[in-house]
């Protein structure tokens, strides 16, 4: 028999599963404690507080959606010479490059998670964005979750938008 | 000295994050033979440069998505050259659909590790590793004696 597909919602569970990932991704690459915040619901104007976002697309079945990593420098720049050390100063690109790859193994832990208990789902091909305060938006008018974390007090967010395409295509009742 | 230490090592990954912690992480087990390449295309020449000199790495660590060629065909390319068998491919790597799982182990990698990982974790798969390359090493030598 067939194993039913499940569809994807902006649920508790799915915080969850993005915490537990969030957390473990800058645990063990870092070494450092995150603490995660209330998970948030939202519609309309998304703004989110950071400077380097790490994009990635996500589809499933009749629903297509993003999620986003967002940091400031300043976080940035304060745990990465964890890894390459205090002698050697982090540039834009040391920057990025970490942004994109922590995307990457975070969402692709989120991923794992998900398909392991039946859903479906593909990932895209992380993106980073860079800009001084920049912000995201969202050309649907649909819900999405904002999930804080703190490192040593600093905040990052993480976004997460669904779009349900089905729908949008079904017709209309009269 | 122990024996870890002497292992020549290449860390295949488009990311320096990833480069220079699992750098990091051979240096805590006194490993200092260390490589790397940001793309595939790197790593397969620095794999057969190494060979052609008669130093050939002992582990090449692989990121499944690079630049130019990916790790998996990295992989294939050297597991149909039989003067690499002895050499251990160890996909490292985001990549954590089954199915590629399968892929990679099927191709020939050694080992399979799924990022992130910490770096407590990647020492117990190294000195895993290191025992598989000594029973590979030990199985050849017997063959040629016999």
């Amino acid at each position: 028999m067939e194993p039913v597909e499940q569809s994807l919602h902006l649920d508790a569970l799915l915080a969850q599963d993005i915490s537990n990932a969030v957390i473990r991704a800058f645990q063990t690459t870092f070494s450092v404690e995150i603490t995660a915040g209330p998970s948030e619901i939202k519609r309309g104007m998304v703004s989110l507080v950071g400077d380097v976002s790490g994009v990635i697309a996500l589809v499933q079945d009749g629903l297509e959606g993003t999620m986003t990593l967002c940091l400031t420098f300043e976080t940035v720049r304060d745990i990465l010479p964890r890894i390459v050390g205090n002698a050697i100063s982090v540039t834009h690109e040391m920057t990025t490059d970490a942004v994109g790859e922590l995307t990457n193994m975070i969402f692709g832990q989120v991923k794992t998670e998900l398909n392991g208990r039946g859903y479906s789902l593909k990932l895209g091909i992380p993106s980073v964005v860079t800009g001084r305060g920049h912000f995201v938006s969202q050309f649907h008018r649909g819900p999405y979750m904002i999930l804080p974390f703190y490192l040593e007090g600093q905040l990052f967010q993480v976004h997460v938008a669904l779009y349900d395409n089905k729908e949008e295509l079904a017709p209309a009742s009269h | 000295m122990s024996q870890l230490a002497l292992l020549k090592i290449l860390i295949a990954d488009d990311h320096f994050l990833v480069r220079q912690f699992v750098r990091n992480t051979l240096q805590e087990s006194k490993i200092t033979n260390i490589q790397t390449a940001a793309d595939g295309n790197e790593a397969i020449d620095l794999v057969q440069k190494a060979r052609d000199v008669k130093q050939p790495f002992d582990i090449v660590f692989l990121d499944w998505n690079m630049p130019t060629v990916s790790g998996l065909e990295v992989l294939n390319y050297f597991r149909t050259r039989p003067e690499y068998a002895d050499t251990a491919f160890v996909m490292l790597t985001a990549e954590s659909e089954q199915q590629n799982i399968m892929k990679a182990i099927k191709a020939g990698a050694t080992s399979y590790i799924i990022k992130p990982v910490s770096p407590g974790d990647l020492s117990k798969k190294l000195f895993e590793i290191h025992e598989w390359i000594k029973r590979k090493r030990d199985g050849n030598n017997s063959a040629a004696q016999a």
